[in-house]
């Protein structure tokens, strides 16, 4: 449900001001917002402040990322003593960490490379020995990128016809699927060689730093050696950079907890009004906080600071900040309705109606025991994998309830693993494979009474907003819905049949109350909301169909002569079932959500409650 | 009546809805998976998009459901 919010209004003598603005920060429930009073002296020195402080905490977090510093929730803010010095160490600290890791990986890329020149020559070595046919001649290293045989083969056609035999070319493919190619040539054809590969866009492999030897069996050496000096290259820079996090980690950790409290007690500050002998600070907070704040604003500040609510009617402030509360059962769902917009405030919260028709719908689609279980071991892994209050642990409880609903419809409906459950003693209540036409019937009924829920939503919200004339609409639909399952009863008997002409008279004479109330539009109106309770009939079509698929699975086991062959592609195709049970249903649940129930009373456009307090690192 | 038209007719309140639900996910599929790639944000309006027209072929099983048992019954 959403929270009820009180604007409340703080004012009292400016000296007071910064002792104000910390109490919030702390108590951290206002949702601050500028008071619509006009005038007040700004600070002028608050653009240049904001100015410094972003730039320090740019110099922070980026010393924090090249020493890999995570943003830690339990860090307290270090209080700055001299904020000029803190700003030049923090530049210090972060001109260090960048050197260290851009050394790091340099030397990183270095040994990729060494490595890549070691297959190389691994691959060359025995064959290198021939370079010795031109002692004063050149090699050319080559790599070419993977399934380029035909280039090697236009490359040697070409090098041929430019300088005849003075050049040997070797080829091998590395196990990266490249092709290492080494070319000898004279002193004479070198120049050739070289034009040649630069004209035919073909990149030598890159000297190694401190390489510089031409030949091939003599710069080895020199790269072995450099090969076994990088490890210590490296421990070396992984110390230094382990020795500047112990010194700074927890120094630059409470910096960035004081520059970002910094930030957000700017931003507040902006939205105060504040003049030569007073200051006024509104804002927003759950109604059920207000008797707390106002109480620590009188112990902390002293009755000169004057606490008051004012303005908000219950529920009609278009511009209150949304935040949701649900009992722990229903919160997990609030995953399902975050995918949308806030609701506007005023409003209603639809996440406790997600949270008993989702799983039902779901259920109800399924409708087996076997899938159910399937489904909640994976619930189960998902839930043991993950941590309190993540995004998984939501899924996991959504999907545990989907298992029990599709446990419990499965019970019903006598399922398992289609029709299986005979098998385990499972005895049908309701057979939906016999009982197609009861099953939609039941399916449209129940779209009937969700889309009822949805037209009384809709009255209750309009009228607790104050739209009288769009609560009395969503009423007289409601009427309406109601009198046309009363006539149909009457007409197929199942109620009097006297009752059949009067309730059709009631129909059209509400119809012209709607019409009156509305305008044209209540006709497309009502047309949709037929429309609407046909739709749950997917409800019935995608259970027959999840049904019918595993009887099929079920009959694959005498239908290829070996039962074990059977029995294999009977598994495979329930597993193909299951898969299409995971999703289709919940797309479709999700659908007649979204579609056809919220479309009835959901109204997005809420702002998210954002109160002033102290900066927390994402989760 | 004979079995073998009921079947037909069937085939057809199936087939027919089917292919008219390929149709328009096949236009509004690409048009999401566009919309997707500059608005990551946008997938859960971008799946009901591509579900709605879904609902054609859903009335068509049904529809075919009814028919055959209806006319065989």
């Amino acid at each position: 449900m959403i929270v009820r919010m009180l604007r409340v209004r703080i004012a009292g003598p400016r000296p007071v001001l910064d002792r104000a603005l910390t109490l919030l920060q702390d108590l951290g429930v206002l949702h601050v917002d500028r008071p619509r009073i006009p005038g007040g002296t700004a600070d002028p020195t608050a653009t240049r402040t904001r100015r410094h402080v972003e730039r320090c905490l740019r110099d922070v977090e980026a010393a924090s990322e090249c020493l890999h510093l995570p943003a830690d929730a339990r860090t307290a803010a270090t209080p700055l003593t001299s904020p000029a010095e803190a700003v030049r160490r923090a530049r210090r600290v972060r001109r260090r960490a960048d050197a260290i890791a851009r050394s790091q990986a340099a030397l990183e890329d270095e040994r990729s490379l060494l490595l890549r020149y070691r297959e190389f020559f691994q691959v060359f070595e025995a064959l290198a020995r021939s370079e010795l046919t031109w002692p004063d001649g050149q090699a050319f290293y080559v790599v070419l990128r993977a399934g380029a045989s035909a280039t090697l083969t236009e490359l040697k056609r070409r090098l041929e016809e430019a300088v005849g035999g003075e050049v040997e070319i070797l080829s091998r493919e590395l196990s990266t699927g490249e092709w290492a190619v080494l070319m000898l040539a004279s002193a004479r054809a070198a120049p050739k060689v070289s034009a040649l590969l630069s004209s035919s866009r073909i990149d030598e492999l890159p000297a190694p730093a401190g390489i510089a030897e031409p030949n091939l069996m003599r710069a080895l050496p020199a790269i072995k050696a450099r090969l076994d000096q990088l490890p210590a290259a490296l421990r070396a820079a992984e110390a230094e950079r382990r020795s500047l996090v112990q010194s700074e980690a927890a120094w630059l950790s409470g910096l960035r907890v004081f520059l970002r409290d910094h930030l957000l007690r700017l931003d507040a500050q902006s939205q105060v009004f504040s003049a030569d002998y007073l200051f006024v600070i509104e804002g927003w907070l759950p109604a059920a906080r207000f008797a707390d704040l106002e109480q620590r604003v009188l112990t902390m500040l002293g009755p000169e600071v004057l606490v008051s609510t004012i303005g908000a009617e219950d529920w009609r402030a278009d511009n209150a900040p949304v935040t949701l509360h649900n009992p722990p059962l229903f919160q997990p769902f609030e995953i399902l309705t975050r995918t949308l917009p806030l609701p506007r405030y005023g409003t209603i919260d639809p996440t406790p109606f997600v949270a008993i028709f989702f799983p039902a719908f779901f259920g109800l689609m399924v409708g087996d025991v076997g899938y159910g279980v399937a489904l909640a071991v994976l619930a189960a892994v998902m839930r043991l994998k993950s941590k309190p209050a993540t995004t998984v642990r939501s899924l996991s409880t959504v999907a545990l309830a989907c298992s029990s609903s599709a446990i419990a419809f499965g019970v019903i409906f006598g399922e398992f693993f289609g029709s299986l459950g005979g098998a385990i003693g499972l005895r049908p209540v309701f057979n939906r494979e016999q009982a197609a036409i009861p099953f939609l019937a039941l399916a449209v009924a129940l779209g009937g009474v969700h889309i009822a829920l949805g037209l009384i939503l809709a009255g209750l919200s309009a009228w607790r907003r104050g739209h009288r004339r769009e609560a009395v609409g969503r009423s007289v639909v409601l009427a309406m819905l109601l009198l046309t399952v009363v006539s149909l009863l009457a007409a197929f008997r199942v109620l009097p049949a006297m009752l059949f002409t009067p309730t059709v008279i009631t129909i059209f004479a509400a119809f012209v109350v709607l019409v009156a109330l509305e305008g044209i539009v209540a006709l497309i109106e009502l047309l949709s909301t037929v429309g609407h309770i046909l739709s749950y009939a997917r409800i019935m079509a995608l259970g027959t169909a999840s049904l019918m698929l595993a009887i099929v699975a079920n009959q694959m086991v005498g239908a290829f002569g070996s039962v074990i062959v059977g029995a294999v592609f009977a598994l495979l195709f329930h597993l193909v079932n299951f898969g299409i049970a995971l999703f289709s249903p919940t797309i479709h649940a999700l659908r007649l959500h979204y579609v056809e129930f919220f479309g009835h009373f959901f109204s997005p456009g809420g702002g998210q409650y954002r109160p002033f307090g102290h900066w927390r690192p994402a989760p | 009546m004979d079995m073998a038209l009921l079947g037909l007719a069937a085939a057809l309140a199936v087939g027919l809805s089917a292919l008219a639900t390929a149709w328009a996910q096949g236009r509004i599929g690409p048009a999401a998976a566009a919309s997707l790639a500059e608005k990551p944000e946008l997938a859960t309006t971008a799946i009901i998009l591509i579900a709605i027209p879904e609902t054609m072929v859903i009335l068509g099983f049904v529809v075919a459901v009814l028919i055959l048992l209806g006319g065989g019954g």
